[in-house]
């Protein structure tokens, strides 16, 4: 039996890294086991990658529905508990209730994507990760997960396509 | 004509940091020695403005805190004096980050990508002093939370049909909303400073950046939360000029009751935002090292001319604002308009009109001279003291003149002055700071701007193309 362990590959180019990627698949390496790291945000398709998972569109949504709910409650339900007749109008007046509905959806809409990102990311996170901080100057990092194929077989291939280095992934403080 | 055709490349690559790539390593490198480089005519600057900060701001809010408003020149008939004109002011310096980050984002203008940040500073900083504005204006700042909705003993609850609790709900959202739209994209700078720094530098960076490593999950998930925050800031970033300009359209006095004081308002926040933004990048690109890579004369010409396009709306908001007001006939109105013009501070009316039309009409219209960062620094100066004439005249000139003309009585500030030097001051301060600990170019956003040009040739021309990277 194969010994599970990771691997970090470094490309300095973005061709090369979509190319070990694809050799990666034909190796028996499913894209699950597969994450790429990268200083700029590069594109699934721009590496041939699935697409991502995000919550956070529909964080958002939610975010939004709840501040749309409090708007509600702040523009017509509140006035009815404190009761002030201003200049004429009723106590739940159209206009003024709809400033206080979209600031408030907004306020939900914005903050939920903001928390959206900190859910999805699991941030902050100050435990040790495999990382190389090559990854800030541009290089681009494979990171191969449970690896089931050979190790050296794999460390051949990635070096062949132009892996400026493959190593045995380490968690390390940030 | 090879040699042509590279003449022409090399020009346009000197001209435009898109097409003048250089590795990420260096340029992270530059970045961070902007931010490590410190003269000490910068501690000097630090230093001075500390004191006004200190004097100007912390003792005479005090002061004011202990002595009540009274030392303020804020009487009949003009509630309102300086602490709303710099409310406003800063409200509407505050419009320019995201105006630049969000609107020029959504719209994929390239020239914005090296300042998205030094104008998104400006935003929360400037948010910041617009609160302390309203704060002093307040006066019983230890009463501040009656103003937040939650159910208590004294049976009180904001009014939610006042344009000033709509101002609370709008300033609060944006500033929230602003500076979590600073921070995203600052995120994947954070854990690049995290990688190149050392000691209390690394603490302090790590901590910012959470943990970021750029995995593909992490771009993806701040991909989407940026393009929701770009869309969706803009709608807030007009409630909040638009609300704030409600605050006085909504009452019906000679002067602000208008329908057009909304988008004439937004306007004129974007005026003298941009006008700040340019002063900025002039000073930056002046004073830190590096930054005359990142941030070029193409850059100056880009804002000098959306800052020319501003002016003209401006111009085109004021005048319809006057002509009906003035073709109206109200008594009072005609009272008001003619002490705007000829009353003892008529002078500052005009120097208003010179400021924000005539001078940036007749000197941005020159591509060379909108090039040059120390013209457009001066006419962004010019422009930014034009707006806070035009809401001095709106406030504390416009009251003034009402419908009982025995209150009539001018409007002599007192503490209002040093607090609003403090304000000024502690704007400048708070952005020396940042420039210190926050990367001001997001490098990453540079990097990924020059990934996508190019330069292609079309029969014997070598133009610039831009390809569709999201």
């Amino acid at each position: 039996m194969t010994e599970q362990k990771s691997l970090l590959a470094v490309f300095s180019d973005l061709e090369p890294a979509a190319d070990a990627i694809e050799q990666l698949r034909t190796l028996g390496v499913g894209d699950d086991c597969m994450n790429v790291i990268s200083g700029v945000p590069v594109t699934e398709a721009m590496l041939g990658r699935p697409n991502q998972w995000t919550n956070v569109p529909r964080l958002a949504l939610g975010g939004s529905l709840i501040g749309l709910l409090t708007g509600i409650f702040l523009a017509f339900l509140s006035p009815n508990m404190y009761q002030i007749q201003v200049g004429g109008q009723g106590f739940v007046p159209g206009p003024p209730s709809v400033v206080v509905i979209f600031e408030m959806t907004m306020l939900g809409m914005l903050l939920s994507t903001f928390l959206g990102v900190f859910l999805d990311s699991t941030f902050p996170n100050y435990r040790p990760m495999h990382y190389v901080p090559e990854v800030s100057d541009g290089k681009i990092a494979i990171l191969i997960e449970c690896v089931h194929v050979e190790e050296k077989k794999l460390t051949d291939a990635l070096e062949k396509l132009g892996a400026e280095s493959v190593q045995e992934a380490e968690a390390q403080h940030l | 004509m090879t040699d042509k055709h590279h003449n022409a490349e090399q020009h346009l690559r000197e001209q435009h940091l898109m097409l003048d790539p250089l590795p990420r390593g260096q340029m992270n490198d530059m970045v961070m020695e902007s931010m490590h480089t410190t003269s000490w005519k910068f501690w000097v600057v630090f230093g001075i403005l500390s004191v006004i900060v200190a004097v100007g701001l912390f003792y005479s809010w005090g002061r004011l805190i202990l002595e009540g408003v009274g030392i303020a020149g804020v009487n009949r008939p003009s509630y309102w004096g300086i602490f709303l004109v710099n409310t406003v002011f800063w409200i509407g310096i505050s419009h320019a980050g995201t105006f630049i980050s969000a609107i020029l984002r959504v719209f994929k203008a390239e020239f914005r990508r090296p300042f998205t940040r030094a104008a998104e500073l400006m935003t929360t900083f400037g948010l910041v002093q617009a609160g302390f504005s309203i704060f002093m204006h307040m006066g019983r700042v230890w009463v501040s939370y009656w103003l937040m909705p939650y159910p208590n003993q004294r049976g009180l609850w904001p009014n939610f049909h006042s344009p000033l609790s709509w101002d609370l709900l709008a300033i609060t959202t944006y500033l929230l909303s602003s500076t979590m739209y600073l921070f995203l994209p600052l995120i994947p700078d954070m854990a690049m400073a995290r990688d190149k720094s050392t000691g209390w530098r690394k603490t302090f960076y790590k901590i910012l950046a959470l943990g970021f490593r750029g995995t593909e999950g992490e771009w993806t998930h701040l991909r989407n939360a940026m393009n929701i925050f770009a869309f969706a800031i803009i709608p807030v970033m007009f409630s909040v000029h638009t609300i704030v300009s409600w605050d006085f359209a909504a009452a019906t006095r000679p002067g602000w009751n208008s329908t057009i004081f909304g988008p004439y308002f937004v306007v004129g926040a974007l005026h003298s935002g941009m006008g700040a933004v340019i002063m900025v990048l002039a000073v930056v690109r002046a004073t830190m090292k590096n930054m005359k890579y990142f941030i070029r004369p193409e850059h100056f010409e880009a804002i000098g001319k959306l800052m020319l396009i501003i002016s003209m709306t401006w111009a085109y908001f004021f005048f319809n604002d006057y002509m009906v007001q003035w073709y109206g006939g109200d008594k009072w109105t005609k009272q008001l308009l003619h002490w705007h013009e000829a009353g003892p501070l008529g002078w500052m009316w005009f120097a208003m009109l010179i400021f924000n039309v005539a001078i940036p009409w007749a000197t941005l219209w020159n591509k060379k001279w909108r090039s040059n960062p120390w013209i457009v620094f001066v006419v962004g100066l010019l422009i930014n003291v034009g707006m806070w004439f035009e809401r001095y005249i709106i406030i504390p000139i416009s009251l003034t003149i009402n419908r009982a003309p025995f209150t009539w009585r001018m409007y002599e500030p007192g503490i209002e002055i040093p607090l609003g030097i403090g304000t000024l001051a502690f704007f400048i301060l708070l952005y020396m700071a940042a420039s210190r600990l926050v990367p001001l170019v997001p490098v990453w956003e540079v990097q990924e701007g020059q990934m996508a040009h190019s330069l292609k040739k079309f029969g014997r021309e070598t133009v610039v193309t831009v390809s569709e990277l999201e």
